[in-house]
């Protein structure tokens, strides 16, 4: 049974559909990317999940529970905007957050000193927030994310606005609560991060699914291209689409770039150049990106790089 | 309700923590004890000093200081009297003059009082009975002290006195004591009414009309002695005054002073409520926004339900607001009995409405039910509202609207007006009726009218939690430029 289940959720603000017919279900224990470029409908779709927002139509299913706070002792949330409560101190802020979770006062501090030790702010327990560096209170608000120790945690673009530092100990902690058998969904337009953190991916574009599954079924979606050192144009052999000259590579060879016919693997290609004696000096698979795949999957226009 | 309560809780500990939250606690305390420190410096230490130039032969000057002494005597023999009555001290000498509270002293009861030996006697007998916490009694100073006049203006003439008496009304020297009234009768006095005044400020109207009472009845002798009438006849006929026997409801004046005295508490109630109110509101105002601003709400939506939000805002400010009243409330109690003075003299029967279960529920009713439908328009503006100037936008109609009518309301009980159309307005529209009905308790209000208004408030308040709580919640994630009237109705419907 999945952490989390939509079925054909929509939601509708006045005139604009944000969400429309979105389904799918979050294993245990994956790490569940959610792609989309701005306005795609992530967000919204997380704030359903969390019951900040109703859905217009459709049904929800966290935990094996409906949305609704009483989930909130197993949720750990990010939001994409992030503030806390400027006069409060470091540790105050995260045992509050704890509490409002269902945990007791001394659980709280506890979980709150311990985090706030492993993220290298031991010294400053007792700070008020506005006294911290925006590095810090990062930190901080990310420890109110997982102070309950949740069973799903629930990133909006956890990257945007961290330094590079933090983006570290972020995916350190992303694969930390991974491995100790959390599920994480995140929500991010930066496909790097996915490619580097998620086992599944769900491309989202103007509130409706394009895709979901893991990355390899992702890249699977685009052409394969081939880079190839041959002495004659390549695009005669079956299964090639096109063939792009590079330039000379050595005296007598050329260099080609080789986009593939959809569902054609590159190795029948090379067992096809061996058989029709098709002299070659290099035969590469070009692995697709991330991005790429967006790109192709939502067009130009969505994506960033 | 755990949510509610832990919300609650820091939101008393947030405004806890802000400085200006001590200080408003403590200006009214500060006032407190600034007033008795204030009184002192108002009050004169030294009493003024009198000299009376007599030509005539001394006469007149001994008439114009028995008066004043007799009285000084009055003064100190009422102030003994309300003393013995303040502190139930009538068991010292029940037929002294001082243990009987309702009547004016004579002048021949000053002059009693003074025959038995004045004030020692009379507290060597209060000692014996009164206890030990029990204070001294203090007579206040005198306002006058007769001086005797220098030998060098003896034989200054009446014309050259002008100049004589300056270096004695306005004396160089810094340390030297000025004169400050000087009075000469001079030697034609009886043919002639003339007597002249000097004064080194505007004199008091008290002394010039004590003095001319005193000459006045000189001259009425004189007159009734030519017109054939016996000396003593004559004394006797400008002696003459009515007896005026004194009844006075316990410390006041009369009726209506009575109904303020009762107003006191209820309308203190009022102003604590509308104070606490304005401050506290204000701070969760503050609170609101910066939630919006600061962008943390949606993780707070996402432990807490709106509505868990709103009430706990409501019940953390609601919890100020009642600790400010209860630190207000015992720093007066504490000053009332510390100062033990007039404050005490009134808090007795200012307590009075307390007497009645009735009034103690109204009171509590009204406050807080008063609270909360003031407290939910604070928070509506905060949760609709980026940023502080936001805020202040909405603030200031909606501070006005509540603030300007309970300032005539509160007029209007003071000067004991307690009908009126005015009056009748504020107490049935529901923003101010909590204001209306704890100001009149004290003047008197009929009790269908404290229960109709008290049902009409009910059933407003709950209408305006309900509505301004869709508010609340449609606009805690909603961005974006300040939402116009139609804006904020189609978010309290889409919320429905």
């Amino acid at each position: 049974m999945g952490v989390l289940t939509l079925e054909r959720v929509s939601k509708r603000f006045d005139h604009v559909l944000a969400v429309n017919d979105l389904s799918f279900t979050v294993e245990p224990g994956t790490v569940f990317g959610f792609l989309g470029g701005n306005g795609a409908g992530k967000t919204t779709s997380l704030r359903m999940v969390l019951d900040i927002i109703r859905p217009t139509s459709g049904r929800i299913d966290v935990l094996g529970r409906p949305p609704g706070r009483v989930n909130a002792p197993d949720i750990g949330f990010l939001p994409e905007e992030r503030g806390l409560y400027r006069q409060m101190t470091a540790l105050d802020t995260i045992a509050y957050f704890g509490r409002l979770k269902g945990m007791t006062p001394a659980d709280a501090r506890r979980e709150g000193t311990d985090l706030l030790d492993r993220f290298g702010l031991a010294a400053n327990t007792k700070s008020t927030v506005d006294k911290l560096s925006k590095g810090m209170a990062q930190k901080v608000q990310l420890a109110t994310a997982l102070v309950n120790r949740p069973r799903l945690l629930i990133l909006d673009e956890p990257f945007s606005g961290l330094d590079p530092v933090n983006q570290g100990l972020l995916e350190d902690e992303i694969r930390r609560m991974s491995a100790a058998g959390s599920t994480v969904v995140f929500s991010t337009h930066v496909m790097q991060h996915a490619e580097r953190l998620c086992d599944r991916l769900l491309l989202l574009a103007q509130g409706r699914k394009k895709f979901e599954g893991t990355l390899d079924e992702a890249r699977a979606e685009l052409p394969a291209r081939l880079s190839v050192v041959a002495k004659d144009d390549p695009s005669r052999i079956a299964g090639v689409e096109s063939a792009e000259d590079r330039g000379e590579a050595e005296k007598g060879w050329r260099r080609w770039d080789v986009r593939l016919t959809p569902g054609i693997a590159p190795g029948d290609i090379l067992e096809r150049c061996v058989a029709e004696h098709f002299p070659l000096r290099r035969f590469e698979q070009l692995h697709a990106s991330l991005h790429d795949v967006f790109v192709h999957m939502v067009g130009s226009a969505e994506a960033r790089p | 309700m755990k949510n509610i309560l832990l919300v609650a809780a820091r939101e008393f500990r947030q405004i806890a923590g802000m400085r200006s939250f001590w200080l408003t606690l403590l200006i009214l305390p500060l006032c407190f004890a600034a007033g008795p420190l204030a009184q002192r410096f108002i009050d004169k230490d030294e009493p003024d000093q009198v000299m009376v130039i007599d030509r005539t032969g001394g006469g007149e000057a001994r008439a114009v200081q028995q008066r004043f002494e007799i009285d000084r005597g009055r003064d100190v023999l009422t102030e003994l009297s309300r003393y013995v009555q303040r502190h139930h001290l009538e068991a010292a000498d029940p037929s002294a003059l001082w243990a009987q509270h309702d009547r004016w002293y004579s002048d021949a009861d000053v002059a009693r009082f003074a025959a038995s030996g004045g004030l020692k006697p009379a507290q060597a007998k209060i000692a014996l009975v009164k206890q030990k916490q029990t204070p001294d009694f203090e007579a206040s100073k005198p306002d006058y002290e007769f001086v005797p006049v220098p030998a060098s203006l003896a034989s200054v003439p009446d014309a050259g006195l002008d100049n004589a008496l300056k270096p004695i009304l306005k004396p160089a020297g810094k340390d030297a004591k000025a004169v400050d009234y000087v009075v000469l009768v001079p030697a034609s006095f009886g043919s002639s009414p003339l007597v002249r005044l000097w004064a080194n400020r505007q004199p008091s109207s008290s002394f010039v009309a004590t003095l001319q009472d005193v000459l006045t009845r000189d001259l009425r002798t004189r007159f009734l002695a030519t017109q054939g009438v016996s000396p003593a006849a004559a004394q006797s006929a400008t002696a003459i005054a009515p007896a005026l026997a004194i009844s006075t409801p316990p410390p006041g004046g009369g009726a209506r002073e009575s109904m303020l005295v009762r107003s006191i508490l209820p309308l203190a109630a009022a102003y604590l409520l509308m104070m606490s109110l304005m401050l506290s509101g204000s701070w969760m105002l503050q609170g609101t926004v910066e939630e919006r601003s600061n962008k943390l709400l949606e993780t707070v939506l996402a432990c807490v339900s709106p509505e868990e939000l709103m009430y706990g805002k409501l019940l953390g400010t609601a919890g100020v607001g009642i600790f400010m009243i209860a630190v207000w409330i015992g720093c007066g109690i504490f000053a009332a009995y510390a100062t033990q003075g007039a404050i005490a003299d009134m808090i007795r029967p200012a307590l009075d409405p307390l007497s009645s279960p009735g009034t103690i529920m109204a009171m509590i009713y009204f406050f807080i039910v008063g609270y909360v439908t003031i407290a939910i328009l604070f928070l509506a503006i905060g949760s609709i509202s980026d940023s502080m100037r936001d805020a202040q936008g909405y603030l200031m109609p909606v501070m006005l609207l509540i603030l300007l009518p309970i300032t005539f309301l509160m007029q209007a009980v003071l000067g004991g007006n307690n009908g009126g159309m005015m009056m009748e307005v504020l107490t049935w529209v529901p923003i101010w009726t909590p204001f209306a009905v704890l100001a009149r308790l004290g003047l008197g209000i009929p009790a269908w009218e404290v229960i109709a208004t008290g049902i009409i408030l009910a059933v407003f308040t709950t209408v305006e939690v309900a509505l301004l709580g869709r508010l609340f919640r449609a606009s805690l994630l909603a961005q974006g430029q300040r939402p116009s009237l139609a804006e904020m109705v189609s978010r309290i419907r889409s919320a429905s």
